[in-house]
């Protein structure tokens, strides 16, 4: 939660996630740098400098592929949703590995020659249609300057500054620059791969980021709630359906979900949109009297959906009524931070 | 806090949670490091031992050696250096710049070139430190010795990383630096997939025995199938090849 903007507000969970990411991508380009060559077929070796490259550029697609597999998993079982926590931590890392193979290409292949490297790295591919495949270069360029984009606005100031719904649409360009870093392995290095290594990972990568998005998406969704007799009011189930210091998550018909928590034998309707990157409320606790965001943490106040001082975050709120054990909603948002007294249960 | 809820900016993890935690930084902070070590040991040069193999020479190309040499510029696809007894190498400058050189002046001519040779299997590259010097000595060189016609598949590269400067030095991921080393001058070779009559690069040039490129720009780095004349040069196979 931010009162006011400052680089990372660090906590021992970043400190602890950074730490584990860290070892492992320098371990992983130790390995693959340092140790591996020593198993190699000695008559076969790789130069230094190709193997730099070949190091960074597998690490940032491992990395990319981790970074997508961490949504879908934790939609899956909320147990990896801490994994979603510092995620943007993990994409800027990629981007800046992604950026150190690029950079070790063009101080390699593009370099010590009269031709600009920047100018050799966009005029040396045939042109589409002149050679069988794709230029791979250039779909490695897109990506990372996709990848620029997302890391640039990985910080809380651009997600308020381009707002939620915005920042978000925004960042789904992980998945064309995803696309364009397996054509770019595909039309590259995959055409003279010297063995199935790099293929079964690249093929193993993506088609577990399919089996997982496939499987998420399939979740069963919130049944949209049957209208009742007194308009607008909706159906939203029992109120012995919803536990202790959680909520169901209700969508009206033609509205936007809407999270209804249960709190000392109390209800609130807050909408099920967190206001810091719309994280789902609804999967989220009441923790210490507020309700708690499942991926950063942030906290609302159950009776007029804003965060506690200091901090100035507001959701829209709705009202409830109960009629012979059943819960009716009122689809109609109020505007965000509208006090409604908790509907108390008998 | 209470369950198994995580609050990313709690003092502690929740005690259900820690199990799943420590197996996430572990597959992180061992996994990652085993996926390169594997990567990293598999990683290769995509040109077989073959291509680096001669009677008598190590399989690897050998490590650049400095000379100074005596011999003929004989003219071609590019220009080469012919030593008496038939040694025969393709000559570059540093960096991806083909020789600085008044071929028509020195043609036929016997000069004094030095600088380091890169030798990777049947193909020699003197990279030159400075400009050949003519000299009075008079040389004969036999002419090349025609091998027929000849249909060979394999694939267009730099002379220079072919012959062992960048390892790999051939292979698609390779293709947009060759370009740049032959759009530089670097002599084109022609990295065959079975060696022919002995030899698995061939200096390249057209149909007419002139430089191979720009005609054949598009066709660098993959595997194509290309028809034409083959030459013995000394011990240098030259191939003048048709565009397919």
């Amino acid at each position: 939660m931010s009162a006011r903007q400052v680089p990372v507000a660090w906590s021992p969970a970043k400190w602890a996630y950074d730490a584990v990411l860290l070892a492992g991508v320098f371990g992983y380009l130790l390995a693959f740098m340092q140790l591996g060559p020593l198993l190699q077929d000695p008559a076969r070796p790789y130069d230094g400098a190709s193997l730099a490259i070949a190091a960074h550029g597998s690490c940032a697609f491992l990395l990319l592929t981790l970074a997508l597999a961490i949504g879908p998993l934790a939609r899956l079982d909320a147990r990896f949703l801490p994994l979603l926590y510092n995620r943007r931590h993990l994409g800027v890392v990629t981007f800046l590995v992604a950026l150190t193979h690029a950079m070790e290409v063009l101080g390699w292949h593009f370099a010590y020659s009269a031709t600009p490297p920047l100018v050799a790295m966009l005029s040396t591919e045939p042109a589409l249609g002149a050679a069988p495949g794709l230029p791979f270069v250039p779909l490695g360029v897109l990506a990372l300057l996709i990848l620029f984009a997302l890391a640039a606005t990985s910080h809380d100031f651009w997600l308020e500054f381009l707002t939620p719904p915005v920042w978000k649409a925004l960042h789904l360009a992980i998945y064309p620059a995803y696309a364009l870093v397996v054509a770019h392995v595909a039309f590259g290095s995959l055409q003279s791969a010297a063995n199935p290594a790099l293929a079964l990972l690249v093929t193993g990568c993506a088609a577990l980021l399919v089996v997982l998005h496939l499987a998420a998406a399939f979740r069963p969704a919130p049944a949209e709630a049957a209208p009742h007799a007194e308009a607008p009011w909706v159906l939203a189930g029992p109120a012995d359906a919803i536990a202790e210091g959680r909520a169901v998550i209700v969508q009206p018909p033609g509205g936007e979900k809407v999270a209804i928590f249960r709190h000392q034998g109390r209800l609130s309707a807050v909408t099920n949109l967190c206001a810091h990157q719309n994280g789902p409320l609804g999967e989220g606790r009441v923790v210490d009297g507020c309700i708690t965001c499942p991926w950063h943490g942030f906290q609302y106040r159950l009776e007029d959906g804003c965060a506690p001082p200091p901090y100035t975050e507001k959701l829209a709120t709705y009202r409830l009524r109960l009629q012979e054990g059943q819960v009716l909603l009122d689809p109609r948002p109020n505007p965000p931070g509208t006090r409604v007294e908790p509907l108390v249960l008998p | 806090m209470s369950g198994d809820f995580f609050i990313g900016w709690a003092a502690t993890p929740p005690r259900a949670l820690r199990g799943v935690l420590l197996g996430a930084g572990l597959a992180v902070g061992l996994g990652l490091p085993a996926a390169g070590l594997l990567l990293g040991a598999t990683a290769q040069d995509p040109a077989p031992p073959g291509y680096a193999t001669v009677p008598g020479r190590p399989g690897l190309p050998d490590l650049p050696s400095e000379e100074a040499l005596r011999g003929v510029i004989l003219d071609g696809p590019s220009p080469l250096l012919q030593l008496p007894g038939g040694r025969t190498l393709i000559l570059a400058d540093d960096g991806k710049y083909g020789p600085t050189l008044d071929r028509d002046a020195l043609r036929g001519r016997m000069v004094a070139a030095e600088g380091f040779v890169l030798r990777r299997g049947s193909i020699e590259m003197l990279v030159l430190r400075q400009p050949p010097t003519p000299l009075d000595d008079v040389a004969t060189v036999p002419p090349p010795e025609p091998l027929g016609r000849w249909r060979i598949t394999g694939e267009i590269c730099d002379g220079k990383c072919a012959g062992g400067a960048m390892q790999p030095g051939i292979g698609i991921g390779h293709r947009a630096c060759a370009t740049l080393c032959l759009d530089g001058g670097i002599p084109a070779v022609f990295v065959a997939t079975a060696p022919v009559a002995g030899h698995a690069f061939l200096v390249l040039g057209d149909a007419t025995g002139g430089p191979a490129l720009p005609a054949m720009r598009d066709l660098i780095g993959r595997r194509v199938t290309l028809e034409g004349a083959v030459l013995r040069q000394g011990n240098t196979l030259v191939f003048h090849a048709a565009m397919p």
